[in-house]
C-alpha cells in the first residue's frame, strides 16, 4: 500500500463540477485533491465536441473539451492536486470525524484522509432495459453517450442506419453527429408530447439537418438475434401508453437511446447521505452541504442540469463551502426547508441554511410546459413573498435559476417556491 | 407404468383434440400427427399423451402459422475436426455437457465437446436464476426429485474445487392467508418423500424477525435451509475450464449437422468443421436434444419450450433480504413450475421471477411488457423493492419433455448413444449428479471397445485468478504491485479492473466477445449496463488479440458492435453520392 495522504478537501470526480469545486476550495485556502477515475480530466465534456458551452461562465462559445481544459487549467493553477485513473472503492467516516477513502490506481491502494468531501460524481444514462424496451437483445443498441464516445473519442461508427429513441439533449446532438458521419438517421422518436431536450437543440440538431422528430411515439420492440435488424414504433397516448394497432416496423441496424439521466450517488448512499426522490441527488442546502456534515455535492450528481455552466457554478459553491467546513470551526446549521410547490418537478437546494451568509441560488423545473406564461414566487412561511418573477414560458427540459435575496430566514419554518399559470396579457401589462 | 393400447389412446386424444389427430405407436413411443388449432392445444395434447405410459411422446402436430424451426448454423467452415477420432463426443457445452466433460476427464478417454455457439452456457445454462434448489418442489418419485437432492449436496464441494462462489441462503415458502395450518403437514410429507436436507416451520414472528422487510400480509413460512445459489454461467465455464485443464477438447462455433449410423452405432459425426468419428456420443444438446436424437434415428421424445423471464435488480438490493423467498398462491398448485419468487445472486443482486410460458422458439429470448407486469407481484414480497431498482431483465427457455421429467438414459436403439435431455428446472441444481450417472454410462459403453482406466494425473482444482473487489486491501495492493493493470478499474459499477478482463482472455478456453467477458468478470453487468465500460473492454480485447476494436463482437459471429471506422465510412458515403 502506498502512503496515506491527508487533505482538507477531497473532490470525487474531475468533470466540470469537480474541477470548479477544486478551484473554489483552493481559492478558500484548503489543500485539495481531485480523484478522477478516467485517464484525463473533464468528465463527459471530453466527448462533447460540439460547441455552445461556457456562454455564462466564460462569456464565450466553447466546445466541450475546450471548456474542460479551461476548468482543469484553473483548478491546477489554483494548486489542486489531481489523482487520475483512480477509483474510490470505499468511503467512510472515522472516529476522528475525518473521512477515509480507499483509492485504487495503477500505483496501488492509497488511503486518503479528508476533512471534507465534495461528491462530483456526475450521472449515468438510463438504459434500454430501464426504459423497459422489449423484443430481442442483439448488438446495436447504444445509449447516446456511449455512441458519442465511440464516434468522437474512438472514431468508430456504431452503425449505418439508426433510429433514435428519446429527444434528450445527447440524443439530439448525436442525431446531428451521426448524419455528419454519413449515417442515415431514420428519425428521432419521443414518447412524450414535447421534446425532452432544449429547444435550441431541436432547431440546431434536427431541423437544420432535416431529421424528423416524431412525438407521442416510442419503440415497442427490437428485432434481430445477433445485430439489430429493425424496430417497431408505436404511437403513445397522453399517458404514454402504446396505442394498439399503431405499430409500424422500421428497418435499421442501430438503436440509440436518449431516455434520461440518473445522478450517480452510490458513494453518497454508502456515507448515509439522504437523497431527494425527485432529483435522485442528495438533499442539500445553499452551500451544497448535504445532510451529512462535511459531505458536499455538486453538478449532475445533485440534479441533471441542462448547462455545464450551472454544473460548474454549483461546484464552485460546494468547493468554497467544503473548504470553509474543513478549515473553520464547526458551525451549527439552521436548516429551513425550501419546498417546491404544485406544478414544479423539484427545487434545489432543498434547504436554506439560515445561519449561513451564502446567497441562495435556487434551481427549479416545471413539470409540464407552460407556454402561455407563468409566475414563480418565493415565499416564506412567516415573511410572505420574498421574490416574484414572471416567465414568458416554462418547459421541463429547461432549468430555471433564481437568486433569493439575502435576508434573515431564521424565523421561517419553510420557504416555498410557488408556481402560478399566468395569462400572457398579465406579463405585458 | 401401464401402457394404454394405441386404439384407446387414439380415442381419448381425438375426443379432446379433434378427429384429425393421428397417434401412432412408433417403436414404443407415442407419435402424434395431424393438425391442432393452436400452440397451446399442441402442448396440451403432448401432456395428455404422456400419461399413456409410452417410452416417450413425439409431438409432430402441426399448428397453422407455426413453422418448424431450423437450426441456425455458425458461419465458420473449416476442416479442424476432419478425420479425427475421440473416445467420447459430447454434443452441447451447457452445464450438463461441461459437468460430464469434467467427470470424464478423470478417465483415460479422449473427449471432445461440440458447442455450436461462440461460448459456453449461452442458452439455458446461462439463462436462469442460478438457484440450487432444495428438491422440495419436484414431484416425488421423479428423476428431477432424486437428482435435485443429490446435486444439491454435490455443488458446494464442487464449487470449492472450481474456485467459484456458492452460497446457501436457504429458501422461504411464505404462507399467504391462513392456509399454513393445512399446507404445513402436506409440505413436510413431500419434503420427507423427496429426502430434502432439512426443513423448518417459521412462525409469523420468526419470519418478521429474520426478514424485517417481508410483506406484512404473511402467515409464517416453510423454511428449506439447503437451497443455495451460484452463478450458472461461471459454474459452467469453470467446469469446462477444469475439464480442459485435464485434457478435454472443446470446439466452439461447431454445429452437429448429421450422424452416420451403421450397425446400430453412431459411426460418424458431420459438422461445419469437418466429419469425425467417436466411440460414444452423448446428447446434451439442450433445446435441440430431440433434433440430435433424430439425427441418430432415435427420436423417441419431443421437447417443448417453456420460456421464462427474470428481472435483475440493482446490486444494492441484496442487503434488504437474507433468504430466497417465494409467496405462492393457491392457484399455482397445478402449474408446471414452482411459480417463481425472489432469488439472491452470490454477488448481491435480487432476481425476481421466472415466468413460465409455452411458446414456440427454441432460442427466442425476446421479452414482453406483459411478462414484466406479471413479475411485479414478486417485488411485493420484499417491501424494500420497486420497479425503479430493476437494472435489466432476461429470458431463458426450458427444454421440457412431455413427461416433464429428465431423460437420462442409454439409447434403446443406438448402442453407443447416451441421452441427457429435457433438462429443465431443477437441471442446474441436478447437474453434478446427472453428470456422475452419465459418466458411468459412458465408461460402461467405452469399456466395450477399450480398457478404461482412471487417469493418474487428475487435477480437480481449477487455478483461479484474483477477483480484486473481494480481496482485503493489503492483498489487493500486492496484486497491483505485481501487475498495475489490476489497479485500473474499467467497469465502475461492478468494480472490475483491466487486469481481470485480461485474465479472462488468457484462460484455456478464451472467448473474445463482450458478453463472454461480461459472464467471466461481470464487466458490463451493473446498473449502467456497459455504457461506460464497453469501449474499454473492446480496446482490451483488441490489444489481447491484435484485432481492430471495431471487429470485436457482442456475442459471436454476426453480432458486430461497430460498422467500421467513422473516417472510412464518410469517405465511402461521399463516394456513393458522387
Amino acid at each position: 500500500m502506498t502512503a496515506d495522504l491527508t487533505m482538507d478537501v477531497v473532490v470525487l470526480g474531475g468533470g466540470p463540477a469537480g474541477l470548479a469545486a477544486a478551484s473554489g476550495a483552493r481559492a478558500a485556502g484548503a489543500s485539495t485533491l481531485v480523484v478522477e477515475r478516467e485517464e484525463r480530466l473533464g468528465g463527459i465534456l471530453k466527448q462533447c465536441v460540439h460547441d455552445g458551452f461556457g456562454l455564462l461562465r466564460f462569456k464565450e462559445r466553447l466546445s466541450g473539451p475546450e471548456y474542460a481544459l479551461r476548468e482543469a487549467a484553473r483548478a491546477m493553477a489554483a494548486g489542486a492536486q489531481m489523482l487520475l485513473e483512480a477509483f474510490v472503492t470505499r468511503a467512510e467516516r472515522g472516529a476522528d470525524g475525518r473521512f477515509s477513502l480507499d483509492c485504487v490506481s495503477r500505483e496501488g491502494v492509497r488511503r486518503v484522509k479528508a476533512k471534507a468531501l465534495v461528491l462530483a460524481t456526475g450521472c449515468r444514462e438510463r438504459t434500454d432495459r430501464q426504459a423497459f424496451i422489449h423484443g430481442d437483445r442483439p448488438a446495436g443498441i447504444f445509449t447516446a453517450g456511449l455512441a458519442q464516445y465511440l464516434v468522437n473519442v474512438q472514431g468508430l461508427l456504431p452503425g449505418k442506419r439508426a433510429v433514435i429513441l428519446g429527444s434528450g439533449d445527447i440524443g439530439l446532438i448525436m442525431a446531428r453527429r451521426l448524419v455528419l458521419e454519413g449515417v442515415e438517421v431514420e428519425g428521432v422518436y419521443e414518447i412524450k408530447g414535447e421534446p425532452s431536450g432544449l429547444t435550441r437543440n431541436v432547431h440546431q440538431c434536427l431541423e437544420n439537418y432535416g431529421i424528423a422528430l416524431s412525438l407521442c411515439s416510442t419503440v415497442s420492440e427490437v428485432r434481430g438475434r445477433r445485430r439489430v435488424e429493425g424496430v417497431t414504433i408505436a404511437r403513445t397516448d397522453a399517458r404514454q401508453r402504446m396505442v394498439a394497432g399503431s405499430e409500424q416496423a422500421i428497418a435499421c441496424d442501430t438503436l440509440i437511446l436518449s431516455v434520461g439521466l440518473i445522478p450517480e450517488n452510490e458513494l453518497a448512499l454508502s456515507l448515509g447521505v439522504p437523497l431527494d426522490s425527485a432529483t435522485k441527488g442528495p438533499r442539500l442546502d445553499q452551500n451544497m452541504h448535504t445532510l451529512v456534515d462535511g459531505v458536499f455535492a455538486c453538478g449532475n450528481a445533485v440534479q441533471v442540469s441542462d448547462l455545464a455552466d450551472y454544473v460548474s457554478e454549483s461546484g464552485e459553491i460546494a468547493g468554497r463551502a467544503a473548504a470553509a467546513f474543513a478549515l473553520g470551526p464547526l458551525r451549527e446549521r439552521v436548516l429551513v426547508p425550501l419546498k417546491a410547490g404544485p406544478g414544479l418537478l423539484y427545487a434545489v437546494p432543498q434547504f436554506v441554511d439560515a445561519a449561513s451568509p451564502t446567497p441562495v441560488v435556487t434551481y427549479f423545473r416545471s413539470n409540464s410546459s407552460l407556454l402561455e406564461g407563468a409566475r414563480v414566487t418565493i415565499r416564506g412561511s412567516a415573511c410572505g413573498a420574498i421574490l416574484s418573477r414572471a416567465y414568458l414560458a416554462l418547459r421541463p427540459p429547461e432549468m430555471e435559476r433564481l437568486v433569493v435575496p439575502e435576508r434573515d430566514y431564521t424565523g421561517e419554518s419553510s420557504i416555498f417556491v410557488e408556481l402560478e399559470r399566468e395569462e400572457r396579457e398579465a406579463i405585458h401589462g | 407404468m401401464l401402457v394404454i393400447p394405441i386404439a384407446k389412446a387414439t380415442k381419448k386424444l381425438r375426443e379432446r383434440f379433434g378427429a384429425s389427430l393421428e397417434p401412432r405407436d412408433d417403436r414404443g413411443s407415442l407419435l402424434l400427427e395431424g393438425t391442432v388449432p393452436s400452440w397451446d392445444a399442441k402442448i396440451e395434447a403432448g401432456w395428455a399423451a404422456a400419461r399413456f405410459g409410452y417410452h416417450g411422446v413425439v409431438n409432430d402436430l402441426m399448428v397453422p402459422g407455426v413453422c418448424d424451426e431450423a437450426l441456425e448454423q455458425p458461419p465458420l467452415r473449416d476442416g479442424a475436426l476432419e478425420g479425427a477420432y475421440f473416445d467420447v463426443a459430447i454434443v452441447g457445452g451447457g452445464v450438463i455437457g461441461a459437468a460430464l466433460a469434467r467427470e470424464l476427464a478423470r478417465w483415460e478417454l479422449s473427449v471432445l465437446v461440440l458447442e455450436k455457439e461462440y461460448d459456453l452456457a449461452v442458452h439455458t445454462s446461462g439463462r436462469n436464476d442460478g438457484m440450487i434448489h432444495d428438491g422440495f418442489a419436484a414431484s416425488p418419485g421423479t428423476k428431477k426429485a432424486a437428482y435435485n437432492v443429490r446435486g444439491n449436496r454435490l455443488w458446494e464441494p464442487l464449487c470449492r474445487e472450481l474456485g467459484i462462489e456458492f452460497k446457501r441462503p436457504g429458501s422461504l415458502v411464505i404462507f399467504r392467508g391462513r392456509t399454513s395450518a393445512i399446507a404445513y403437514p402436506l409440505m413436510v410429507a413431500r419434503a420427507k418423500e423427496n429426502a430434502v436436507d432439512g426443513w423448518e416451520y417459521w412462525s409469523r414472528a420468526r419470519l418478521r424477525a429474520e426478514e424485517p422487510n417481508v410483506h406484512p400480509d404473511q402467515h409464517g413460512a416453510f423454511f428449506l435451509p439447503s437451497a443455495g445459489v451460484l452463478s450458472p454461467y461461471k459454474a459452467t465455464i469453470a467446469l469446462a475450464e477444469n475439464a480442459a485443464a485435464n485434457g478435454v477438447r472443446f470446439s466452439f462455433d461447431t454445429c452437429l449437422l448429421s450422424m452416420g449410423v451403421e450397425g446400430g452405432r453412431v459411426a460418424s459425426l458431420r459438422t461445419n468443421r469437418g466429419e469425425f468419428r467417436a466411440g460414444v456420443v452423448v446428447n446434451a444438446a439442450g433445446n435441440w436434444a430431440d433434433v440430435v436424437a433424430g439425427m441418430a434415428g432415435d427420436r423417441f421424445f419431443s421437447l417443448h419450450q417453456r420460456c421464462g423471464t427474470e428481472l435483475i435488480l440493482d446490486i444494492n438490493t441484496g442487503a434488504t433480504q437474507r433468504h430466497i423467498m417465494s409467496m405462492p398462491s393457491l392457484l399455482q398448485v397445478r402449474s408446471k413450475t414452482k411459480g417463481g419468487g425472489l432469488v439472491l445472486t452470490p454477488e448481491g443482486n435480487v432476481l425476481a421471477g421466472p415466468t413460465a410460458r409455452e411458446r414456440p422458439g427454441r432460442e427466442d429470448y425476446s421479452t414482453s411488457a406483459a411478462e414484466l407486469r406479471e413479475l411485479e407481484r414478486h417485488l411485493k414480497i420484499n417491501t424494500k423493492l420497486s420497479l425503479s431498482q430493476v437494472i435489466s431483465y432476461f429470458a431463458g427457455v426450458r427444454p421440457c419433455s412431455y413427461e416433464e421429467d429428465f431423460i437420462i438414459e442409454k439409447s434403446r436403439r443406438v448402442a453407443n448413444l447416451v441421452h441427457a435431455a429435457g433438462i429443465q428446472s431443477p437441471g442446474l441444481a441436478s447437474a453434478p449428479a446427472i453428470a456422475a450417472d452419465l459418466a458411468a454410462m459412458v465408461v460402461d459403453i467405452a469399456a466395450g471397445f477399450k480398457a478404461v482406466r482412471l487417469r493418474a494425473r487428475w487435477m480437480p482444482h481449477r487455478g483461479t485468478k484474483p477477483e480484486l473487489r473481494r480481496l482485503p486491501l493489503e492483498e489487493r495492493a500486492q496484486a497491483i504491485a505485481r501487475d498495475g493493470s489490476y489497479g485500473r478499474i474499467v467497469c465502475r459499477c461492478e468494480e472490475v479492473s483491466e487486469g481481470e478482463v485480461r485474465d479472462s482472455l488468457r484462460t484455456l478456453l478464451p472467448v473474445y466477445s463482450l458478453d463472454a467477458v461480461k459472464r467471466r468478470t461481470r464487466a458490463g453487468m451493473g446498473r449502467c449496463h456497459g455504457a461506460f465500460c464497453t469501449p474499454r473492454v473492446m480496446e482490451i480485447i483488441a490489444s489481447e488479440t491484435g484485432m481492430e476494436p471495431c471487429a470485436v463482437s457482442k456475442k459471436g459471429p454476426g453480432s458486430y458492435l461497430c460498422a467500421g471506422k467513422t473516417k472510412e465510412h464518410k469517405a465511402q458515403a461521399a463516394e456513393a453520392r458522387s
